[in-house]
C-alpha cells in the first residue's frame, strides 16, 4: 500500500483529482455523470490503443502507426458492411474481421522489427506511410457514411449495459483482457522480463523475438477493436480522421507513467494517463479556452513527467558505478 | 572419469583477429570449490561464456557433465543440465519481484499462454530461500534489495533449477566485509550438500578462504590446476603473471623536465580517495591496477568528465579547474578513451575527417567554411608521421587494422597540440606486432617533451612504457614504483595485496 502511494500512478491520479476539484469550479457541467461519461467515451479508441501501446513500450518499442493501422481497418469494415447481412450475424463477423486485419498488419511490423532487427521506429514509420498512402488510394479521401451501414450496426452503436456506453465496455474489457494477460500468463511476464532487462531474459532462455512479434500482433489486435469502437462512436469513416492519434497515444502511456526506454508501464496508469489527457482537453473546452492550449498543457506536461523520470533514472545509474574505495 | 562433475577439454576460441582461449581445460570435482584464476584477459570469462552458452567454443572442444558428452548450444541448455551462472553484473529483471526473478525461464519457448501460478511460484522461490537461510518478501521487487541480496536471489535462481554446478563470477567485487563472510557461509553449505561451484576473483585471500582446487590461467592458455595446499599466494601471482617477455622492459631515462601535471589529495566518493602525482615533460607515467581499482574514473576527473571532485589539480604551475574535455584540450590535455570504436572513432568516415574533427573550428577560412586542402594536409601529415597503412586518407576508419585505427584515434588528438596525453588501454584488442609500434611510438611522443599517461591492464605493456608505474587499488594509490624496480611480480602484490615486497597476510578484510 505504502508502495502503491509513493507510486508514479499515486501522482497521476493526484493530479487529476486536483484538476477535477480546479474544473468543478470553473463550471458546473463538469462534474456530472453525464460530462464524465462523455469524457470516458471520446476517449475511449485513444484509451484502447494506448493499452496495446503500454506492451510495446514496455518491451522497449514503440509504434507510430497505430492510428494508420486503425484506420485502415475502419475502412475495411466501412468497405465491408455494404455487404454484411442486416442480422446480429453481421456483428459476430465484424468482431472476427476487425481485430484479424490488425493482426494481419500488426505481425507484419513485428516481424521486421524482430527478424530484420529494423529499429521499431523505423519500421512503423514506414508502415504509417504505406497504410496512409493506401487509405487514401482506396477512398479517394471520402468518407464513408453510416448509409451503407446495416441498420443492426447502428443499434450496437447506442447499445448500453448499466447506462454505459457499448463503446465504453469495449474500452474496459479491453483493459481487464490485458492485464490479466500481463499479469496472469508466461508471454506476459516475459513481456515484463525483456523490459526489465533484455540481456537477463535471454540468458535464461526468453525467446526475445516472439515477445516482440506478440506484442506488435497484440496491438494490431487492439487497433482493430479501436477501429469498431471508433466506427460505432463516428458512424462514419474519415480516412483522415485519426491523423496525429499516435502521438496522443504515446503520450497517454508515457504519462501514465511508462518507461519509454521499457521496463516499466502498467495498465492502471495508462487508464489514468488517458483520462488525464481527455480531461484536459474537456477541462478547456468548458473552460472556454482554445482548444491550441490543449496541445501545449499536453506537451508541457509529458516533458516534466519525462525529465523526472529521467533525472531518476541518471541517479540510479551512479548508484551503480561506485567502486568500493577503501577507508 | 565419474571423479568429475565437469570436463571441459581441448577448450579453443578464436575471435576476429585474437585467440582468446589456446586448448584450455578446466575440470571440476561434484562438491568442490574450485577457483579460476588469472590476470585481466587471461580468458576465464571466455571460458565461463562457452561453459554458460554464450560462445561456442572452436571445433576440436570436448565437453563431459555428469560423465556424459554435453552439447551447450543455448543459455537454457546449460540451466536445464543443472549449470547456473551468477555473473558479476547479476541476470535479474530490476521490476520484477523476488519470486518471479527465481522461478523466471521455465517453459519459456512452448507454453506462452499458460496460466502463471503465482502461488506456485511463491512456493518455489520460499522453499528455495529457505535452503539458503534468507529471509525475504518474495513479493519485492528486485530493484528496491541490495546488491548482496539481489545475490541470494540469483543463487536461490540457481537452487531452484536443482544447480548441480553453481559458477559465481566476481562474487564479492560489491559486497561488504559482513556480507562477503555471509556469502562464503552460503558457499560452505552449498557444497555439503555436494554441489560443486567454480569461483572466479581476484582477491587471493577469498580464494585461499573457500577453494579446495585452482585453476590458473594466463594469456589464454592453461597453466595448471593444483590443489589449494600446493599453492601460497606469492606462488599463486608468479603462475598468473608466469615468465613471459613479450616486449623488452623500458630501459631509457627519463628526460627529467618541468612539472606538467600535479595532482593533490584528488578525491571523488564512490570512485578514489587521496590521490596525489605529478607528470613531468618527456615521462611516461603508467597507471595500471585492477579493472575497477579507479584508474578510468581518475582520468576522466582529470579530462573534466567526471565531476565533482575534491583536491586540486594544478597545469604548469597552475591551479586549474577543468569542467569539461574542451576546456580540458584548450589546456593542452588529450584523453584517448579505451573503447576506440565506440568513444574514439567515426568508423564509417574518411581518415581525414577523423583526424580533423578536434581541430576543425581552427580549419575554417573567413567565410566559416571547412579549408579542405588543410584538412587533407593535416590527415596526411599524421598519415606520415605515424605511419598510418594503408596511407590512403579517404580510406573509411573503419577498414583498417586495430593497430592502425588506433593510430589514427592519436593522430586525431595530436592535431589538437596536447602537451599531456592521457591515454586508457592503448593496445586493447590489437596484434602483438602493431602493440609495440604503438608503444614506440609513444615513447617517441615523450621523447620530444610531451607528459603522457599510460592507463592499462597489461602488465609487459606498462613496463614496456613507462618511466614511473603508479598501481591503483580500490580506488587509492597502492604504490608507486620507478621502473628500475618495478617487475610483473611486484606490480601484482601492489594490486592484489596493496603492498610492496614480501606477500603478507592481506591486512584488510
Amino acid at each position: 500500500m505504502k508502495a502503491f502511494l509513493k507510486s508514479k500512478e499515486m501522482s497521476v491520479a493526484v493530479i487529476i483529482l486536483l484538476l477535477c476539484i480546479i474544473l468543478a469550479f470553473i463550471s458546473p457541467v463538469f462534474l456530472t455523470a453525464d460530462n464524465l461519461l462523455d469524457v470516458v467515451k471520446g476517449n475511449a479508441v485513444l484509451g484502447i490503443l494506448a493499452i496495446g501501446m503500454t506492451l510495446v513500450i514496455i518491451t522497449g518499442g514503440i509504434d507510430v502507426s497505430v492510428a494508420a493501422v486503425t484506420s485502415a481497418v475502419c475502412v475495411v469494415l466501412g468497405k465491408t458492411m455494404m455487404f454484411l447481412p442486416d442480422s446480429p450475424l453481421a456483428i459476430v463477423l465484424i468482431f472476427v474481421i476487425a481485430p484479424l486485419f490488425g493482426v494481419l498488419l500488426g505481425s507484419i511490423n513485428g516481424i521486421l522489427v524482430a527478424k530484420i532487427q529494423i529499429p521499431a521506429i523505423v519500421v512503423t514509420l514506414g508502415m504509417m506511410s504505406i497504410i496512409n498512402g493506401l487509405v487514401l488510394y482506396i477512398t479517394n479521401g471520402q468518407y464513408l457514411n453510416s448509409s451503407n451501414f446495416p441498420t443492426v450496426f447502428l443499434k450496437f452503436s447506442n447499445f448500453s449495459v448499466f447506462g454505459i456506453s457499448i463503446i465504453i465496455w469495449l474500452f474496459i474489457i479491453t483493459a481487464a483482457l490485458t492485464w490479466y494477460i500481463l499479469k496472469y500468463t508466461l508471454i506476459g511476464r516475459e513481456v515484463m522480463a525483456i523490459g526489465g532487462n533484455k540481456e537477463s531474459a535471454v540468458r535464461v532462455g526468453i525467446n526475445y523475438s516472439k515477445v516482440q512479434i506478440f506484442v506488435f500482433s497484440y496491438m494490431g489486435f487492439l487497433a482493430g477493436i479501436a477501429a469498431i469502437a471508433q466506427t460505432s462512436y463516428t458512424k462514419a469513416v474519415d480516412p483522415n480522421g485519426m491523423l496525429g492519434l499516435e502521438l496522443m497515444v504515446i503520450a497517454a502511456v508515457v504519462l501514465g507513467g511508462a518507461n519509454i526506454m521499457g521496463g516499466r508501464g502498467t495498465i492502471f496508469g495508462t487508464i489514468l494517463g488517458v483520462l488525464l489527457l481527455g480531461i484536459i482537453q474537456n477541462g478547456l473546452i468548458l473552460a472556454k479556452i482554445d482548444t491550441f492550449w490543449q496541445k501545449v498543457f499536453t506537451g508541457a506536461i509529458i516533458l516534466i513527467a519525462v525529465s523526472y523520470d529521467h533525472i531518476q533514472y541518471k541517479r540510479s545509474q551512479k548508484q551503480l558505478s561506485k567502486i568500493e574505495v577503501e577507508a | 572419469m565419474s571423479e568429475y562433475l565437469l570436463q571441459m577439454l581441448n577448450i579453443s576460441k578464436t575471435f576476429p583477429g585474437v585467440k582468446a582461449l589456446d586448448d584450455v581445460k578446466l575440470e571440476v570435482k561434484k562438491g568442490e570449490v574450485h577457483a579460476l584464476i588469472g590476470e585481466n584477459g587471461a580468458g576465464k570469462s571466455t571460458l565461463i561464456k562457452i561453459l554458460a552458452g554464450v560462445y561456442q567454443p572452436d571445433p576440436g572442444a570436448q565437453f563431459f557433465f555428469e560423465g556424459k558428452e554435453a552439447k551447450i548450444r543455448r543459455p537454457i541448455d546449460a540451466t536445464m543440465r543443472g549449470i547456473s551462472i551468477i555473473y558479476q553484473d547479476l541476470s535479474l529483471f530490476p521490476n520484477l519481484s523476488v519470486a518471479e526473478n527465481i522461478y523466471i525461464g521455465r517453459d519459456s519457448d512452448k507454453h506462452s499462454w499458460k496460466k502463471v501460478d503465482w502461488a506456485l511460484m511463491e512456493k518455489t522461490a520460499k522453499k528455495a530461500l529457505k535452503e539458503l537461510d534468507f529471509e525475504i518478501d518474495v513479493s519485492t521487487p528486485v530493484e528496491k534489495l541490495s546488491i548482496a541480496q539481489q545475490q541470494m536471489v540469483e543463487i536461490a535462481r540457481a537452487l531452484a533449477f536443482d544447480a548441480k554446478l553453481i559458477v559465481m563470477d566476481e562474487p564479492t567485487s560489491s559486497l561488504s566485509a559482513g556480507e562477503v563472510e555471509k556469502l562464503y557461509e552460503v558457499i560452505f553449505s552449498l557444497k555439503k550438500r555436494g554441489i560443486s561451484i567454480i569461483f572466479v576473483s581476484h582477491k587471493l585471500k577469498e580464494l585461499f578462504t573457500v577453494s579446495d582446487r585452482f585453476t590458473v590461467l594466463r594469456d589464454g592458455k592453461y597453466v595448471g590446476t593444483y590443489h589449494a595446499n600446493e599453492l601460497t599466494e606469492e606462488k599463486l601471482i608468479t603462475l598468473m603473471v608466469g615468465r613471459k617477455i613479450l616486449y623488452e622492459k623500458n630501459k631509457e631515462k627519463a628526460a627529467s623536465g618541468k612539472t606538467l601535471l600535479e595532482v593533490r589529495n584528488l578525491a571523488k566518493e564512490g570512485n578514489f580517495k587521496d590521490i596525489s602525482f605529478e607528470l613531468r615533460e618527456g615521462e611516461v607515467l603508467g597507471i595500471t591496477g585492477l579493472v575497477g581499482s579507479g584508474r578510468t574514473e581518475l582520468a576522466q576527473a582529470i579530462f573534466g568528465i567526471n565531476r565533482p571532485y575534491k583536491g586540486d589539480i594544478i597545469i604548469n604551475g597552475q591551479k586549474t579547474v577543468i569542467k569539461s574535455s574542451e576546456e580540458a584540450v584548450k589546456k593542452g590535455i588529450a584523453y584517448i578513451p579505451e573503447s576506440r570504436k565506440t568513444q574514439g572513432l567515426i568508423l564509417r568516415q574518411s581518415i581525414i575527417n577523423n583526424i580533423s574533427l578536434p581541430v576543425l573550428k581552427k580549419l575554417k577560412n573567413k567565410f566559416l567554411l571547412i579549408n579542405r586542402r588543410k584538412e587533407i594536409e593535416l590527415a596526411e601529415h599524421y598519415i606520415q608521421s605515424l605511419d598510418v597503412r594503408p596511407p590512403l586518407p579517404y580510406r573509411a576508419a573503419g577498414d583498417l587494422s586495430g593497430g592502425n585505427q588506433q593510430k589514427v584515434v592519436i593522430g586525431k588528438w595530436l592535431s589538437t597540440n596536447p602537451k599531456i596525453l592521457i591515454i586508457d588501454e592503448p593496445t586493447n584488442g590489437i596484434d602483438i606486432g602493431a602493440k609495440s609500434e604503438i608503444h614506440k611510438l609513444l615513447r617517441g611522443l615523450a621523447a620530444n617533451g610531451m607528459g603522457i599517461i599510460v592507463i592499462s591492464s597489461e602488465l609487459p605493456e606498462v613496463l614496456a612504457v613507462s618511466d614511473r608505474i603508479i598501481v591503483m587499488r580500490h580506488g587509492r594509490i597502492a604504490g608507486e614504483l620507478g621502473i628500475h624496480e618495478a617487475t610483473q611480480e611486484s606490480i601484482m602484490n601492489l594490486a592484489l595485496l596493496g603492498q610492496k615486497g614480501k606477500v603478507r597476510e592481506e591486512a584488510q578484510l
